[in-house]
């Protein structure tokens, strides 16, 4: 009597048993997988910010001309003066860190906010910026300008 | 010969000459009055004659020898025309001592020779033996008479023409400083100062109340009266001292309300030299009160944009009908103080309401208002996702992106700042809405971090939960077998 | 399903014979006594090795070895791969929880003297094996560029040149050139993800076969037959392996989330060292202790000194089935055990200090 109420007790004890056993080593798989399926797929954005920018194509920028570029998180200026020389300095303001921007018409850097002016030295030259920009290094391979920090 | 010297200055000489050398008579001014040179007619009005110097106290030799060769023999002790720097060091001798001087009944201060070694005047001339500067180049040689004595060279009314001597000199100034402009007095002359000094107010200031006199340094000489940090204080001077000031009848607060302005501390506090002196919006040499037209161009030589804008602006027209000055009506004039958005709107401490009512130029109140809110709406959004960055970065997640076009917010606020002075509601819109549309992405971004981070533990909860279970059932498991294995 | 399972067997079988393996596995048995828990450490090592392979195989996947690139490559690991900190933090993580639970592996083998005749050969492939993975401690920490990896490389190549005689080319060797450079980091790279775990494996499959050929060794106190208890290897001891597995996976992910492992500031060779610079923990003992060492000793480099009394000790804790002959004829040998306890303390001690200075 004792026996016969015991075994089907025990084995659904047992089916119990199992059944979590196999649903956790699903679940633990799926847990597993998730992320590492989630992980293959690349993610969308461009793949590599480095610290040292390439900045273009030297054939393809003008003389007498500025672009922005972004440099990790900041903004870099990169002015090709009517010469052809090529400079680069931080887009940031030294006034109220706004981006400036290359002024054909005045062949300055100018800085919209406050209307700032700094030479393309970037020596602060009219307005009320503080001191000059920082520059950058800008190095020519082949055809391709890169941008660095000055060390 | 002796009837040139009056009985009086005899008695003085013998006097006052007690300490050096006790002179019975004057053979070098004798003979040098007879053979009628300038030098000896024009020192019998020098101050150093009347107080009982000689010719010898400054070219040495024996005065009371008859004999020219006795007189003027270097074995004792003549030196003849002193030479560069020995000019000045033979000034020195005496003025630099203040026992010296004081035996001559002067209380004169004693340390011009050494101030003048400070001073730009003290580099080396052309010639590079001496000092550009020797003391006989402003005070003269022979002749010398009291600063208080309007005929001195350096008396108040003569100081500018003194200095122009050199100073307005170009071919002089080209071979020091071809930098330095040479129409100082020119334009002093057209100043409030120079005005009043060329009419004859000794008051006034000229040259060296604002130079130095000795001591005059360049302007770029951290320690020089004019440089831009401690020009403030030399205009002050004068301009704060309500005494001086009293029969000129104008305010004498400048100064204080100045250092308290914005501009006066980034210029006093924070060393900024870019800010504005006393100098900037008045002039230098030219020093004078902007009128009420020329006061938009004063404040627009460096918040161009600002002018600029506001010339093109509705209000340029109205300012002019009413004569009102174009910055200075909202900004005030000395005591600029940092523009808030405050000044913006329609609440008690802004200033558009000053003209614009709910009654009267309703248009430009509605405007104003309209503008406030923009404003504050973009303010409120940076201040939002400031909050959300820092959150999303202090749960140590990576938002360099969204921290990026922070900036873009910052940028467009501030510009909508500037874009005020057009006082056109649809423009300062369109500068407002492009910061709003990107205040709205770095919000979503940082979110997006935060709500990542939280993912991130609700993951681990689920993830370690179902190992946990895993882990119990199997240790079960085993637990059943090696039971089963021994009840067999 | 059973049938299909079944006949698949029965075709490999019939191919490989693997039907004595498995009868072979199923008769293997693993002594239980009060030492037991120790026989865990093997497995969770071996565990903690296959998270290994999988994570580094997965983080090879965006990695960009270079100056340029291996800082940002990191960072976009970090940042912008979905899960990328997970597996970044866990191969982290699992570096030095490998390296403790290898130590703790080494010393309870020690302690137990189950190097003694006849498993000298498992002891040194094990030995060879743990100096590997230091070596995967040492260039794997180098990989993601960063400022305190740079300079705890600096250092550590450098206490490797001053050995005499092959010091210089050991350096030189190292380095990739005279300086720690994006050469450095290229050879580094290679030695981690290839040279390294190409030898690993081989040492590996040697140690497995041979725990497997000869089982686990019994502490020298048992003795008597009627002491004995067993329990068989398989399903017993390999599902209660699992089970300790699942919490150690447990506790990685917990550590990942909580302490996820930091970047920290690019490299920069140009600027100076910061303060504190201190190797990782499994290295700090050594590096405490050349720190105590006077520059001049007698007529001897203190360093060079320092490096060689090392280099000697492990080469005496290497060959420790070769000189403690007693424990092999099954005797107690104190000598052996005195020595372990005085390394344990020693390298907890100056942990500790090398930690809290």
């Amino acid at each position: 009597m004792n026996q016969t109420s015991e075994t089907p007790d025990r084995q659904s004890k047992r089916d119990f048993l199992k059944i979590i056993l196999s649903g956790g080593v699903v679940a633990f798989f799926g847990a597993i997988l998730y992320p590492l399926f989630e992980y293959l797929i690349p993610p969308k954005q461009a793949e590599v910010e480095v610290s040292s920018v390439k900045a273009g194509k030297l054939s393809e920028i003008a003389n007498d001309s500025g672009q922005i570029i972004k440099f990790g998180t900041k903004p870099v200026i990169l002015i090709r003066t009517a010469e052809g020389e090529l400079r680069a300095f931080s887009a940031t303001c030294t006034h109220l860190d706004c981006t400036v921007q290359y002024r054909k018409d005045f062949g300055t850097i100018w800085c919209a906010c406050h209307n700032g002016k700094y030479d393309l030295h970037g020596k602060n030259i009219s307005g009320p910026p503080p001191r000059p920009l920082d520059e950058m290094r800008v190095v020519v391979q082949g055809d391709d300008i890169l941008i660095s920090k000055k060390v | 010969m002796k009837k040139y010297i009056s009985p009086l200055a005899a008695v003085i000489l013998v006097a006052l000459t007690s300490g050096g050398i006790v002179l019975a008579k004057d053979s070098c001014l004798e003979c040098h009055t007879t053979s009628g040179d300038k030098p000896s007619a024009l020192f019998k009005h020098d101050i150093h004659f009347q107080r009982g110097v000689t010719c010898a106290g400054c070219h040495g030799g024996n005065a009371s020898a008859d004999d020219m060769d006795q007189a003027m023999d270097r074995k004792a002790g003549f030196t003849g025309v002193p030479k560069g720097d020995d000019i000045s060091k033979t000034c020195a001798g005496c003025h630099s001592s203040s026992e010296k001087m004081k035996s001559f009944g002067s209380s004169l201060p004693t340390n011009q020779w050494e101030l003048l070694q400070t001073s730009v005047h003290a580099k080396s001339s052309l010639k590079g033996k001496e000092q550009v500067v020797q003391c006989i180049t402003c005070h003269n040689a022979h002749g010398i008479v009291q600063v208080k004595n309007p005929s001195s060279p350096v008396y108040p009314l003569n100081v500018v023409k003194t200095c122009t001597r050199c100073h307005a000199d170009v071919a002089m100034m080209r071979s020091y400083n071809p930098s330095l402009p040479v129409d100082q007095l020119e334009k002093y002359r057209t100043s409030v100062h120079g005005t009043r000094n060329a009419k004859g107010d000794t008051r006034t200031a000229e040259c060296a109340n604002c130079h130095g006199s000795h001591d005059i340094r360049t302007a770029k000489d951290i320690k020089s009266k004019v440089y831009p940090t401690n020009l403030p204080g030399t205009c002050s001077a004068c301009h704060s001292n309500v005494a001086y000031m009293k029969p000129y009848k104008i305010p004498t607060d400048q100064y204080e309300k100045y250092a308290k302005s914005v501009h006066g501390i980034a210029l006093l506090q924070k060393h900024d030299q870019g800010a504005p002196a006393c100098n900037s919006c008045h002039g230098n040499h030219g020093a004078m009160p902007p009128g009420v037209e020329s006061i938009s161009k004063v404040c627009g030589t460096c918040h161009a944009l600002n002018a600029e804008l506001f010339s093109s602006s509705p209000h340029k027209k109205a300012f002019d009908d009413r004569k009102l000055p174009e910055c200075e009506t909202c900004h005030s004039n000395h005591e600029i103080i940092a523009a808030t958005d405050k000044l913006l709107g329609v609440s008690p401490e802004a200033v558009c309401s000053r003209c614009h009512t709910e009654r009267q130029n309703i248009k430009g109140y509605q405007a104003a208002k309209s503008m406030r809110s923009l404003i504050d709406s973009l303010d409120a959004g940076e201040q939002q996702d400031i909050k959300l960055v820092d959150e999303a970065e202090q749960k140590g997640m990576e938002i360099s992106e969204a921290k990026f076009k922070l900036r873009d917010v910052r940028q467009a606020r501030l510009q909508s700042r500037t874009m005020v002075h057009a006082f056109n509601e649809g423009k300062f819109k369109e500068v407002v809405d492009n910061g709003l549309k990107t205040s709205i992405i770095v919000a979503q971004e940082s979110q997006s971090a935060i709500h990542e981070y939280y993912f991130r533990r609700f993951g681990l909860v689920i993830s370690t939960l179902i190992i946990t279970i895993l882990a119990v059932s199997l240790y079960l498991f085993v637990r059943r077998l090696e039971r089963n294995k021994i009840q067999q | 399903m059973k049938t299909i399972l079944k006949r698949l067997y029965t075709w490999i079988d019939e191919r490989v014979e693997i039907e004595g393996l498995v009868e072979y596995m199923g008769k293997k048995y693993v002594p239980v006594h009060r030492h037991s828990i120790w026989y865990y450490f093997g497995g969770v090592s071996l565990f903690l090795f296959i998270i290994q392979v999988v994570t580094g195989i997965l983080l090879l996947l965006y990695y960009k070895s270079g100056e340029e690139l291996a800082f940002e490559s990191i960072n976009f690991i970090m940042s912008k791969v979905q899960f990328g900190w997970l597996i970044r933090s866990i191969h982290s993580w699992t570096a030095n929880l490998f390296i403790l639970s290898a130590m703790i592996h080494m010393f309870s083998v020690y302690f137990e003297k189950a190097y003694r005749k006849p498993r000298e050969i498992t002891w040194i492939t094990g030995m060879l094996m743990f100096f590997l993975l230091l070596g995967f401690g040492f260039s794997g920490y180098l990989l993601p560029w960063n400022e305190l990896a740079f300079f705890a490389t600096k250092v550590g190549t450098d206490i490797a040149g001053v050995v005499p005689v092959i010091g210089k080319p050991l350096l030189t060797f190292l380095r990739g050139g005279e300086e720690v450079t994006g050469a450095t980091l290229s050879r580094f790279f290679g030695f981690h993800i290839a040279v390294l775990p190409g030898l690993f494996t081989v040492l590996l499959g040697i140690h497995l076969l041979l725990v497997q050929r000869q089982g686990m060794s019994e502490p020298l106190h048992i003795k008597q037959e009627s002491d004995r208890k067993t329990m068989p290897f398989f399903p017993n001891f390999i599902l209660r392996d699992l089970t300790l597995w699942l919490l150690v996976l447990n506790l990685l992910a917990i550590l990942a989330v909580f302490f996820p492992w930091e970047l920290g500031k690019k490299a920069d060779p140009f600027a100076p060292a910061p303060a504190g610079i201190k190797p990782e923990w499994y290295f700090l003992y050594m590096f405490q202790t050349l720190k105590y060492i006077p520059g001049k000793l007698w007529f001897f480099d203190g360093e060079v000194l320092g490096i060689l009394l090392f280099l000697f000790a492990g080469i005496l804790w290497t060959m420790v089935p070769f000189w403690d002959r007693k424990s092999s004829r099954g005797e107690q040998n104190r000598i052996v055990n005195y020595l372990g306890l005085f390394a344990v303390m020693y390298i907890i001690l100056f942990t500790i200090i090398g930690w809290l200075a």
